[in-house]
């Protein structure tokens, strides 16, 4: 029986480690996957698709902030969290981090249906958790997440050529196939380990292993994406050293991480601005 | 238009069921006395910022405690929020501070939780009134 913590501050030190990884690894994945999805604002192939999106990357901000929340309880500042953490600090698969490619429609939507798929499996893995306030967050995000999927299926099914009465064409489903082989591998460091996983798992933090949350998202994703007529490449064969979760990143996220820092940086918050010299401060 | 009637039916992407509200919620201060009493009242003068209803008759209060400490009185406020990506977090949450401040205590806190998660049947008789005068149908 593991110890039950009604609130973060009642962790010893290194359960704190463990605890920031676990919290890194669910809010990293959130705010760099919404960052990215923002990026198709007023290029989304339809207003309505415009919109969707944009919603989803709001709902993904505030589950990062509702994660980022309790980050902030084991004493780190938001800035610490986010804002000034070093690139190699932040702990989110790689998955989140590549950049889409312009007019690139079938990336943004089997990436959100591969990552929202697995993020139902990692948080209702997280229902049980030893942490009371972690489990206070599950169903909110879950009831949340469901229309995600809903979305990337819907999507998927008019893109792909297996997809029945509103089928794609030649070219799309080729789209979604190319983005599948060069999604894939990288989909697959969402269950890889990071330093404390150990301890994540005998503290109770999470109640699943992260080998059974991804036999368990590839028993779903596989045969959906088969009935597709999409071929699935051989999860055994794409092993990435990088995975992100290890703070290893690809050459894509440090470029992004100077961008969405930029304003923070240039607010230069010890030297505030005021609005007339000496006055109104 | 095809020239047939046919019944309007709801579009097929949005679900429309509204959960259910568990059991004790909403909570609305109802029973509440003396200065705890006072915080309920200040709190149904909060709206929320887009629509003309208070949070308590939104559902959103999920209690009011008050902890004597050394520095003195300070009322806790438990609430939750619509959605999690809510963009007036910080003024909802200021706002109510202020409000229990208001109804004469030495301080002030405001905890945010998620569980029960909130839903549409978790608005009171009065919230669901005022919706319908903003012309939301619930």
């Amino acid at each position: 029986m593991t110890d039950r913590y009604d609130t973060v501050d009642e962790l010893d030190e290194e359960a704190t480690e463990a605890f920031r990884e676990l919290i890194y690894r669910l809010a990293d994945d959130e705010y760099v996957i919404a960052e990215r999805d923002i990026e198709w604002q007023i290029y989304a192939p339809t207003l309505e698709s415009d919109l969707a999106l944009a919603n989803i990357a709001q709902d993904e901000f505030g589950h990062a902030r509702l994660w980022y929340d309790l980050a902030q309880e084991t004493g780190l500042s938001e800035a610490a969290c986010l804002w000034e953490k070093p690139a190699d600090q932040w702990r989110h698969s790689t998955l989140v981090e590549l950049p889409y490619t312009d007019g690139d429609w079938a990336d943004p939507v089997l990436r959100s249906y591969l990552y929202d798929t697995a993020e139902r499996l990692r948080v209702e893995a997280l229902a049980g958790s030893s942490v009371a306030p972690v489990a206070d967050r599950v169903q909110k995000i879950l009831d949340e997440e469901r229309y995600h999927r809903e979305h990337a299926q819907s999507w998927l099914e008019r893109l792909t050529l297996g997809g029945g009465a509103d089928a794609g064409t030649e070219e799309s489903h080729a789209k979604v196939q190319d983005a599948l082989d060069r999604l894939f591998p990288h989909a697959l460091t969402l269950f890889a380990a990071g330093e404390h996983e150990e301890t994540i798992v005998a503290e109770g933090f999470r109640t699943e292993t992260l080998d059974d949350l991804r036999r368990e998202w590839l028993d779903v994703v596989i045969p959906y994406l088969e009935s597709l007529d999409l071929t699935v490449p051989e999860p055994e064969d794409e092993k990435r050293t990088a995975t992100g979760r290890n703070g290893d990143h690809t050459e894509h996220w440090e470029p992004l991480l100077e961008e969405f820092t930029k304003t923070y940086r240039e607010f230069d918050f010890d030297h505030p601005v005021r609005l007339r010299e000496g006055g109104v401060s | 238009m095809s020239g047939t009637t046919e019944e309007a039916t709801a579009c097929a992407y949005t679900d429309y069921e509204a959960g259910e509200a568990p059991e004790e919620y909403p909570k609305t201060g109802e029973g509440a006395e003396g200065l705890e009493a006072d915080i309920w009242d200040a709190l149904y003068e909060v709206e929320d910022p887009e629509m003309p209803v208070s949070v308590v008759d939104l559902g959103l209060i999920y209690g009011v405690d008050i902890e004597e400490t050394d520095t003195g009185t300070t009322a806790v406020v438990e609430m939750t929020l619509t959605y999690s990506g809510c963009p007036a977090r910080e003024m909802l949450t200021n706002d109510v501070h202020c409000a229990a401040l208001a109804a004469g205590v030495e301080a002030a806190e405001v905890r945010l939780r998620y569980s029960p998660n909130w839903n549409v049947n978790m608005v009171t008789e009065q919230g669901r009134e005022d919706l319908r005068e903003f012309g939301l149908s619930v």
